[in-house]
């Protein structure tokens, strides 16, 4: 008997689960070449005002994902500062849809991602990029072919922990996405639906243990990349 | 002849100021100074890693930088090679990969150095397939040096390059150092904190203390200076002795300096001994007397002539020429009471066991 994968589910929770894992993907994705730039300049830079880069870039971490969700309404809202712009010049709207989930997700996550990239790059010794530069190296070619590959794992590790904060991702979305079935509403928002109708308890258990095994699965993804990626290098 | 000129001033935060001149035009130049006398720092500016509060630095006539930000040419232009004292061979490149990584072409009208030679002429060709953590101290060093050259360098930096070897490795490393020189005639400037290294290598030294050059010029003259003959602990003279004609016999061997043979001890499990063999010992080791005397266990007894007296606060040294130069440490009184002065004939005697054979 051929069994489509996942027929356990019902087409609601099929759908939650499509959502999460591609707004997780896309923002971790999207997140990545910032996240390695802005890891890399606060692991190497000095400069004036690096405390406040800093900081702004951490206040996700401590703020409640509502209040972070609020704020970029405000900013993103087709009258806000930004949101506006987008609409009249480009015609992009990122309130109430899936990219706008996609932020939602990739604002909250990105500190987690450039702290772990940031400590990545501050265990690579500065100076192998000051050996490549002496042998010829300009700027980017030493950092592209010493410093990125050396900082591999911090990445991977970086990219894990952002894509699974975003698989998480609840306050944020739900102000600024919203919860409109099979557009936004990822996993937390459909467990979160479900759970306000009778008997729905019960009925978002399937969901629930879902969650839990695609965090899981991400963080052993991470951990096996890494341990093959130490493997080559061994050998 | 490649010329290198080095008017450099830089304060760092920490409260240390280098305010240092020289000028070189000899293919090996030796930085010799103590531990924090901004010997690094030079090459730090040399290489382009720092960029110096004030002073310019030129090569060949073509200038590397002037002030602080009048003009600067990035390191992967200045055609600069470094040794680092660590190596920092890239670990995640295989031996080859680290060999490989320098792309850049020979400068107009200068040899190309190939892969094939660097590797025979530092023999690594059986570890290019291996990581930097699989190799050995020595190996790393030769791997760093093979490296610096294959990116065809005008100008050859080496922080401190035998600094982290034992000295076995060290005296090996010496003779492939010798040999790259020799062979590709790339000008080197080198870090040491030796006065045996630098009379081995160097054709000219500066000497650098606390941030400034107090002496620069050859080997010779300039460690025959109070300033390098005061120094203490690492940087403390030793003299450095060519022996020629090489003759093996049991635990020891013979050796000449001029027409004088000298006995250095040489165990038989050290294998063969090379020819010339190069000796080293402080000037602490050296006994002078007017005249030969019998019945001594010392078993080298050396004549020769006093070309120059130093007198220092605590000592004074004597160089006598027996064939080469040697430093002897006497007190200034054995200087009265032996009316020892220029010309006067001595004998030095040595112990064998306070020869340190340069393997």
């Amino acid at each position: 008997m051929n069994v489509p994968p996942l027929a356990f589910l019902t087409p609601e929770e099929l759908t939650a689960v499509r959502l999460s894992l591609t707004v997780a993907t896309s923002a971790a994705l999207l997140a990545l070449p910032a996240g390695i730039g802005l890891g890399y300049l606060l692991a190497r830079g000095r400069f004036a005002g690096k405390w406040l880069v800093e900081a702004v870039v951490s206040i996700p971490l401590v703020l409640p994902p509502v209040v972070t969700g609020y704020l970029l309404l405000v900013l993103l809202g087709t009258r806000g500062p930004i949101g506006s712009l987008l609409l009249n010049w480009f015609g992009i709207r990122l309130v109430f849809n899936m990219p706008a989930a996609v932020v939602a997700a990739m604002v909250v996550s990105f500190p987690l991602m450039v702290r772990a990239i940031r400590l990545a790059f501050q265990s690579v010794d500065p100076r192998l990029e000051m050996a490549a530069r002496s042998l010829g190296a300009g700027r980017f070619r030493a950092f592209a072919t010493v410093s990125l590959p050396l900082a591999h794992r911090g990445i991977v590790a970086g990219w894990t922990l952002c894509f699974a904060r975003s698989l998480g991702e609840f306050g944020a979305t739900m102000l600024l996405a919203s919860n409109i079935a099979g557009q936004t509403r990822t996993i937390p928002l459909a467990i979160f639906s479900m759970t306000q109708r009778p008997g729905g308890i019960e009925a978002s258990w399937r969901l629930v243990v879902l969650a839990i095994l695609l965090a899981c699965a991400a963080m052993i993804v991470s951990e096996l990349l890494e341990r093959s990626q130490s493997r080559h290098e061994s050998t | 002849m490649s010329q290198l000129e080095f008017d450099c001033r830089h304060r760092f935060p920490g409260g240390f100021q280098l305010d240092a001149a020289f000028q070189t035009r000899r293919t090996v130049t030796a930085l010799f100074g103590p531990s924090g006398s901004g010997k690094t720092t030079v090459l730090s500016i040399i290489a382009g890693f720092l960029k110096p509060d004030g002073g310019r630095v030129t090569f060949d006539g073509r200038s590397l930088c002037c002030g602080r930000n009048r003009e600067f040419v990035p390191p992967e232009c200045r055609r600069v090679g470094m040794v680092f004292q660590d190596h920092l061979l890239f670990p995640h490149l295989s031996v080859l990969g680290n060999l490989r990584y320098a792309r850049r072409r020979p400068a107009p009208g200068r040899e190309p150095i190939g892969l094939e030679a660097v590797v025979d002429t530092l023999e690594i060709g059986h570890l290019v397939k291996q990581y930097p953590r699989q190799l050995s101290g020595g190996e790393r060093q030769r791997v760093a040096l093979g490296r610096a050259l294959l990116s065809q360098p005008d100008l050859l930096l080496m922080d401190e390059p035998l600094a982290s070897l034992d000295a076995a490795l060290k005296s090996r490393i010496l003779t492939y150092l010798e040999r790259v020189v020799g062979q590709w005639t790339v000008p080197v400037l080198f870090v040491s904190h030796s006065q045996a290294e630098v009379r081995r290598l160097a054709q000219w030294v500066v000497m650098i203390e606390r941030g400034r050059v107090i002496r620069s010029g050859e080997p010779d003259e300039v460690l025959g200076t109070p300033e390098a003959l005061a120094m203490k602990n690492s940087t403390a003279p030793l003299n450095l002795v060519r022996l020629d004609r090489i003759e093996r016999t049991g635990d020891h061997c013979h050796g000449t300096v001029g027409t004088q043979r000298v006995y250095v001890p040489f165990g038989e499990d050290k294998g063969e001994v090379p020819d010339p063999l190069f000796v080293q010992f402080s000037p602490r080791d050296v006994v002078l007397s007017r005249r030969d005397v019998q019945g001594l266990s010392a078993r080298n007894h050396l004549t020769g002539r006093i070309r120059q007296i130093v007198r220092l606060p605590q000592s004074a040294f004597a160089a006598i020429d027996i064939g080469q130069i040697i430093w002897a440490e006497v007190t200034a009184d054995a200087v009265t009471e032996m009316q020892l002065e220029l010309g006067t004939e001595v004998v030095c005697f040595l112990k064998a066991h306070n020869l340190q054979a340069v393997e």
